[in-house]
């Protein structure tokens, strides 16, 4: 093809599109808030990445390795040993823990240092850095923070810092600030905190302890870390350094990989949205197509051109979708970031950070997934037989004759993707694979269910609206060919909406019914602690027992949790004093013959499901924990329902846990209120009692299930706010088909007219006809709706997370799902007819 | 004097099903043309004038026979052989114009000309001229009167210098008198270039520009006694 054939061609193409603008627009919207939600899922996701990287290699420095404990901590006579008996000169000391400073709305890490050891290290808290040595170790609290971190806060050398470490308030005085040479530097360096090993020491009460020990050792490490492990204490392990961020990045995997299945969800409606208006545009043009192919335009020719519209009309999408994109990973960052700390780690991120990747990536799904939802209507124009593409009823009796086969063709698609489920061992991509294939199956029905229901619908319409409502429901039928792609794009839409629905209050059903029985007690106490599903600060043991002994508390028991390494890695243990009477607080999923008689003097934990889960591990089985005994066995001889972390824990008696850990520590007290006493009035007694010692949660059982669930739904906003865009486009999408529809029927609508409608009948006309497939869709979207929310939970979720969720369907969801495309389809015969009332039918019933 | 024909229709058969019936609309049909002879189908609707154009044009297949245009056998060809023979050889003039609605009516007249590669503004301003509508180039399809909009396609069916023109009804869509008017022009000008020209149409008023009148009738061909008023 010549190019100057191949201009003229696409000459009438943008001519076309520019002829037809709220056509172009909504497309050109289509993939615009499909790529909006791509890119901002990635960059948001890609930004806590980077800033949760930039912080890892600021605190880790140069280390290779790096030395830690059996439980949290190690005794910082190791360090010593390796030092001074190992003669591993490149070694330092390192504490570190997380707390607030006064005036900034974020978490920092506090790194406790020793500028002596810290040369090879970490440049800005050496002693080379310019640290004043005499300051830095004075036996007053002192500290460094970023240059930009002062100015932040307006303070200056020589100002007091006011901080909050696990509830305790702290003053420190800044004398000096760490000079960020770079702009990664500035952003690795602004949630850091750095002090002196001892000040550390004391803010997180590890007198003699340290969290880590970092080294650097040379190439060839395997004899010396041999060499250094035979020195370790029971428990103790030396580790690559990167082995920890590893893991760390591993627990958010799953969370990251759901966030962009969703996105990715937001953009397949995108895709069906595309592939109505494409298929529409198309439809629409048959005769011109004919005529140019009757002119001598062969099929590639025209295949080709189409190709070029949708290329068009993606890049456009794609561009204002990655700008869109960007603004509203601004607002997502925020949701991600107080996810990832409400369930994971510390994280503070301050800025977007824009990658080639997620652009690029972007770019090609959003031309791509353009390309691909035209290819089928790009095809079909093509192939079609030119002495027949002239007449449109052609097309029409085309689509009535395979109206068994395409549902049959979609039965088939539907098989497959029940196939893809019970493949064992399927992934979380099976899962979606599967979805996709079924979305696709169920689509692919629905002409023949149009036409079904409108033999249900036409004599009921007929009772209400007459003549008009018969014809109404006849003209679905009759127009199938475009009103078929019209509603399948609005099923899949609204049924996304559905879906994801049912899948958050399923979730929250089955959290807040699984509150009630965890939460017994009525008071609990808790020091604020970083990351808000993890207990991992102490209480202060004075405060305990003055709690303990409160006028008004019959009972009491305690809760203990620290990170331990065990076989699968770095997992929670959580240590419980309750006795036999912990039955009534933990739901078990499976226990081994009197587990609760057994299991508070052997060997045995009990495990939480999402544990089970994500380390394959069942009953029976073992656990290999170090413990400052060195390493311990434990079987797994229960497993509970678990809804508070989707890392899993171990849970374990405390007074097996003494045997292993030498740790008195308290992390949370639950207080039972003596019979008759009110818990309100218990609580503001405990309140009055801390005040001044300890900043603590004293929090009544309502007052913590209230609190849970609101981390509970903070941590679901970014699927809610998916959700909404998706309603969003899918809103956009029933409109924008169901007005091209009806404005491409101007001509019918004139005959119409011409032959006596008034304008008010007109409008009944319009409207009752777009209501009608509203409704059509509404029906429709529930079944695809509850078969996506389905798959969400009970395949998808258990395969992400491993948890067993109650599958709750609130009549809510499911009418605001047909309420949305009724509205939406409403309002789409708004324009059209008000247009045709407006309009000389003369006009539309000439001939081009 | 068979074998020097330019176009050759041998045993031509088409027919439709239409539920359960399967009806015949073109039965061993034979017809041989010459180079520049002009030819008026004459026929009832639905007797088969189309489906013979669209045969001929190779924008259908027949069940059976062959259709041979300058030596090339179109049944023989795959579908876009057949659309690239069209391409270079055959005009069009449709009864409902069929016009590109996006272009305007010189992009119309060149638009076959760039199919074929042989794009020339000049052209197509020549034969617009030449229809009479040199003021009218830039106009768009829904801008102009359907006499105008047929002579535009008229316009366009010769530009490319096509082998053989057909024309489905040119005249159906328009008043008597643009009717006339349209059909001095098309005779004109297929003369003028020497073109063949088959011309499917009920209107029995247009066999005065023909050589040769046949009537289609059961599916064959029958030669018509006509006025030997031609128009040269």
């Amino acid at each position: 093809m010549s190019n100057s054939n191949t201009n003229l061609l696409w000459l009438s193409s943008l001519r076309f599109l520019w002829k037809h603008p709220w056509h172009f627009a909504l497309s050109i919207l289509g993939v615009a808030l499909g790529v909006s939600v791509v890119v901002s899922i990635d960059l948001s996701n890609n930004s806590a990445k980077k800033a949760f990287s930039l912080s890892t290699q600021a605190v880790t420095g140069k280390a290779t390795h790096q030395i830690r404990g059996a439980a949290e901590n190690l005794n910082e006579d190791v360090y010593r040993k390796i030092r001074l008996e190992g003669k591993i000169r490149k070694s330092a000391p390192v504490v570190e823990g997380y707390g607030r400073i006064d005036g900034l709305n974020r978490t920092f890490q506090i790194l406790g240092v020793d500028p002596l050891a810290e040369g090879p290290f970490r440049d800005f808290a050496s002693q080379q850095a310019g640290i004043e040595l005499s300051e830095f170790i004075s036996e007053k609290n002192t500290g460094l923070v970023a240059q930009a971190v002062a100015q932040e806060l307006g303070v200056s050398v020589g100002d007091t810092l006011e901080l909050s470490v696990g509830g305790r308030a702290y003053s420190l005085q800044l004398i000096g600030t760490i000079d960020a040479s770079n702009d990664r530097s500035k952003r690795a360096l602004e949630n850091l905190l750095v002090v002196d090993i001892s000040t550390a020491q004391q803010l997180f009460k590890m007198q003699g302890e340290l969290s880590r020990i970092d080294l650097i050792l040379p190439k060839n490490t395997e004899e010396s870390v041999s060499i250094i492990q035979s020195m370790l204490p029971d428990g103790a392990t030396i580790n690559r350094s990167d082995s920890r961020s590893e893991t760390v990045a591993q627990m958010t995997r799953a969370f990251e990989f759901n966030l962009q299945a969703l996105s990715m969800l937001a953009l397949l409606v995108g895709m069906f949205l595309i592939y109505n208006t494409m298929t529409f545009s198309v439809v629409q043009r048959r005769q011109l197509i004919g005529r140019l192919r009757a002119l001598g335009t062969t099929k590639q020719e025209i295949l080709t051109n189409i190709l070029k519209e949708a290329a068009l009309i993606g890049l456009i999408g794609t561009v204002i979708g990655i700008v869109s994109g960007y603004f509203l990973a601004q607002v997502l960052l925020k949701l991600v970031t107080q996810s990832i700390n409400d369930l994971y780690f510390v994280l503070s991120v301050q800025e977007l950070s824009i990658g080639v990747y997620p652009l690029a990536k972007a770019t090609i799904l959003g031309i791509g997934a353009t390309l691909i939802a035209s290819f089928w209507p790009a095809r079909e124009a093509s192939e079609a037989e030119v002495s027949t593409v002239l007449k449109r009823s052609s097309n029409e009796s085309k689509i009535m004759e395979r109206l068994w086969f395409l549902a049959g063709a979609g039965f088939c698609a539907g098989l497959i993707g029940v196939g893809i489920l019970m493949i064992p061992g399927g992934g979380i991509a099976a899962g979606y694979s599967s979805l996709l294939f079924l979305i696709v199956g169920f689509s692919l029905m629905i002409p023949l269910l149009v036409v079904g229901m409108a033999h249900i619908f036409r004599p009921i319409f007929g009772k209400l609206n007459g003549l008009i409502g018969k014809m109404s429901v006849r003209g679905v039928v009759t127009e199938l060919s475009r009103t078929s792609v019209a509603i399948a794009a609005l099923v899949v839409a609204v049924a996304a909406t559905v879906g994801v629905g049912i899948m958050v209050d399923s979730f929250r059903t089955t959290v807040v019914s699984w509150l009630e029985t965890q939460l017994q007690a009525d008071v609990y106490v808790q020091p604020p602690s970083a990351v808000s599903r993890k207990a991992d600060a102490e209480l202060d043991p004075k405060l305990v027992d003055l709690l303990k002994e409160t006028e008004g508390v019959a009972d009491y028991h305690s809760v203990r949790s620290v990170d331990v390494s065990t076989n699968f890695g770095t997992d929670n243990l959580v240590a419980i004093d309750q006795g036999a009477s912990a039955q009534r607080t933990y739901q078990l999923k499976q226990e081994a013959p009197n587990f609760w008689q057994r299991y508070t003097d052997e060997n045995i934990v009990m495990i939480s499901e999402v544990y089970a889960y994500r380390n394959n591990v069942a009953l029976g089985d073992s656990i290999f924990i170090r413990t400052e005994q060195g390493k311990a066995g434990f079987q797994v001889q229960a497993i509970n329902f678990d809804y508070a972390s989707d890392i899993g824990t171990i849970t374990i008696n405390r007074d097996v846990y003494n045997q292993y850990f030498d740790d008195e520590a308290i992390s949370g007290l639950a207080l039972y209120a003596v019979d008759g006493m009110e818990v309100d009035e218990l609580v503001e007694k405990l309140r009055s009692i801390a005040e001044g010692m300890q900043e603590v949660f004293i929090r009544s059982n309502r007052g913590l299930r209230e609190a849970s669930i609101a981390i509970f739904d903070r941590t679901f906003t970014v699927t809610i706010v998916l959700r909404m865009l998706a309603m969003l486009v899918a809103f956009i999408g029933i409109l924008s088909a169901l007005m091209a529809l009806q404005l491409e029927r101007s001509k019918e609508h004139a005959v119409l007219r011409a032959n006596g409608m008034t304008p008010g009948q007109l409008w009944n006309y319009v409207i009752t006809q777009t209501g009608t497939m509203g409704i059509m869709a509404g029906i429709l979207s529930i079944p695809l709706g509850i078969l996506m929310a389905y798959i969400l939970v009970y395949v998808i979720n258990l395969r992400s997370f491993g948890w067993t969720l109650q599958f709750m369907i609130s009549p809510g969801i499911l009418l605001q799902a047909v309420g949305l495309a009724i509205i939406a389809a409403l309002l789409a015969g708004i324009y059209p007819s008000l247009k045709m009332a407006q309009s000389n039918p003369a006009d539309a019933l000439r001939n081009e | 004097m068979a074998q020097n024909k330019h176009i050759q229709l041998k045993d031509l058969s088409k027919s439709y099903q239409e539920g359960d019936n399967n009806r015949s609309v073109l039965d061993e049909l034979n017809l041989s043309i010459e180079e520049g002879e002009m030819i008026v189908l004459l026929g009832r609707s639905g007797s088969g004038k189309s489906t013979l154009l669209n045969l001929v044009s190779g924008i259908d297949k027949p069940d059976s026979g062959q259709v041979i245009i300058g030596g090339t056998d179109l049944t023989r060809l795959d579908e876009k052989d057949r659309t690239l023979f069209r391409r270079n050889n055959i005009g069009f003039v449709f009864q409902s114009f069929n016009l590109i609605s996006t272009l305007t009516a010189q992009e119309n007249v060149l638009l076959p000309l760039k199919l074929k590669g042989n794009a020339n503004d000049d052209t197509a301003v020549q034969f617009l001229e030449e229809v009479g509508l040199g003021d009218r180039t830039d106009s768009y399809p829904d801008r102009l009167s359907g006499g105008e909009q047929q002579r535009v396609a008229i316009a366009r069916a010769l530009a490319s210098e096509p082998m053989l023109i057909l024309a489905d009804e040119p005249t159906g869509n328009l008043d008597y008198e643009t009717g006339r008017n349209i059909l001095d022009i098309l005779n004109d000008l297929v003369r003028k270039n020497g073109r063949t020209m088959i011309i499917a149409t009920h209107d029995r008023d247009i066999c005065k520009i023909a050589d040769r009148v046949l009537e289609l009738k059961g599916g064959t061909l029958h030669e018509v006694e006509h006025s030997t008023e031609t128009v040269r």
